[in-house]
């Protein structure tokens, strides 16, 4: 038998969407949490950049929406809301984008309200929590058994908590938000690494897991052969990104907004990697990988 | 209402695939696309005993599998579009090509592997049960079309009272998972579902 490279590779729009989309969301509401204790020119200035979470999500959910063989009809899929996780994912997808797009063209309203501002910002934070939690559980059934565990939905909530705070600090950086360059920024790096220290155990443990796994057409650890690698790699790439925004911060120095851009960039290359990997070990339970 | 399904007898296949191709000319299927597979599943090692002699515990088996029209169907229960359907009537599983996105979802979670994504129209395609060919009082091509009459269709309660309710051997999954409406009479050296000694032979035939 071949390894899932190939499966990886056909669903790359799909690696690309759960990389890109549950941290930007979680970044929109860290960004949206700051945003909230602040007042004035800061404020106006945290709303403007807002855009890079949104923009982040944006382009996941558009390269996932380029893996549909044939979009005609689409909307068909709202009328399955409740029944298929994967539909409950698009919902949650399409609310928590449409909340936040439509939150961040307002502030160019000639008068926005600023406590409508403030309530929709709140539900567009809450709805962004529930598409990452849509996303963890799109494949959630019992004939995928390589999926069907409760390490995959809580590393697809742990890559958020790896990726949102990294984006959050380089979003808010390039907003000119103060603390983004002091104490906010240490708090989001230290929050990243813990959750990164965590993913990288769930992930070990995930591989254990799969040791076991086989069907009549092949095992898990046939499909994934580089899989502890991967793990390497993921943690490798994170670490780095990481360490390149927490540096300059714990060091109390100067952190270029370049610099912050290219951390959030390794760390989305490492979650990019165990997303690969993700869609590389699916296997059902019988005779079709 | 019935529920229709397929008895497979596995002590008189001898994986000829003369239903594979029954159904690929029936319904005009391109060539990486088969609505029934069979599966050759096979292991088995040999061991020497203290004087020399070898002996074997290899064991090979066919197994005839399309869509089994399942009570539980992963696909419909997943297909974000509601393109699938289970016909009330029959028990039939359809996929609707007018709602149907081909995002390939029922192919991901389909434990028998049975809808595929046709790469030409872009949709979903499966085994229907001969739909056109059932309502006009005939059995569906694969089972007409076996030459050892190793295929049988009807009522799924008719089938059990007739053959028994083994619906799983390896290399199938447990029928708890999906509740499958088959009814397989098991062949020589069967493995249950689940079964590690032994592997699907053939792979590179199924389509």
């Amino acid at each position: 038998m071949s390894t899932g490279f190939a499966t990886a590779l056909g669903e790359i729009t799909l690696v690309l969407f759960t990389t890109l989309a549950p941290s930007g969301a979680l970044a929109f509401v860290l960004m949206g949490a700051a945003l909230l204790r602040e007042q004035g020119e800061a404020r106006v200035r945290i709303n403007r950049f807002l855009i890079v979470p949104i923009f982040v999500s944006l382009i996941g959910l558009v390269a996932s929406a380029t893996h549909l063989g044939n979009p005609d009809n689409a909307l068909y899929v709202f009328t399955q809301v409740g029944h298929s996780p994967l539909s409950n994912e698009v919902f949650a997808a399409v609310v928590f984008m449409g909340l936040a797009g439509v939150y961040w063209l307002y502030q160019f309203a000639d008068r926005a309200n600023s406590r409508v501002q403030r309530a929709w910002l709140v539900v567009a934070m809450v709805s962004a929590v529930a598409f990452v939690a849509a996303v963890a559980f799109a494949y959630a059934g019992r004939t995928i058994v390589t999926w069907n565990t409760p390490f995959v939905p809580v590393a697809l909530c742990l890559n958020a908590l790896v990726g949102g705070p990294v984006l959050a600090v380089a979003g808010l950086h390039a907003a000119n938000w103060e603390p983004a360059a002091r104490g906010f920024g240490r708090t989001m790096v230290a929050a990243s690494g813990v959750a990164l220290a965590v993913n990288v155990a769930v992930y070990a443990v995930q591989g254990m897991d799969l040791a076991r796994m086989a069907n009549a057409v092949g095992s898990a650890a046939a499909l994934v052969p580089q899989y502890p690698a991967m793990v390497v790699l993921f943690a490798a790439l994170c670490a780095v990104g990481l360490a390149m925004a927490g540096v300059p911060l714990f060091r109390r120095a100067e952190l270029s907004r370049r610099r912050a851009a290219a951390a959030a960039a390794l760390v989305y290359a490492g979650i990019f990697v165990m997303r690969f990997a993700f869609y590389m070990m699916h296997m059902t339970s019988g005779i079709s990988l | 209402m019935a529920q229709y399904g397929f008895h497979f007898d596995g002590t008189l296949c001898t994986g000829c695939k003369t239903c594979v191709l029954a159904c690929k000319d029936v319904k005009d299927l391109p060539s990486d696309i088969a609505f029934r597979n069979v599966y050759e599943y096979g292991g088995g090692t040999w061991m020497q005993d203290a004087s020399g002699a070898w002996t074997t515990d290899a064991f090979t088996y066919h197994v005839s599998v399309s869509c089994n029209h399942c009570d539980v169907p992963a696909c419909l229960g997943k297909c974000p579009q509601g393109a699938i359907s289970k016909d009330d009537e029959t028990g039939i599983v359809t996929s609707d090509p007018e709602k149907c996105i081909g995002c390939g979802t029922c192919a991901t979670v389909c434990p028998y592997g049975a809808p595929k994504v046709d790469k030409e129209t872009q949709k979903s395609v499966k085994c229907d049960l001969c739909a056109d060919r059932v309502a006009a009082g005939k059995v569906p091509i694969c089972v007409e079309a076996c030459p050892l009459r190793a295929l049988d269709f009807g009522e799924i309660e008719e089938l059990r009272a007739k053959y028994g309710e083994v619906a799983a051997v390896a290399p199938l999954p447990d029928a708890s998972e999906t509740q499958p409406n088959l009814v397989i009479t098991e062949p020589v050296g069967a493995r249950p579902a689940g079964d590690a000694a032994g592997a699907v032979m053939n792979e590179r035939e199924i389509a």
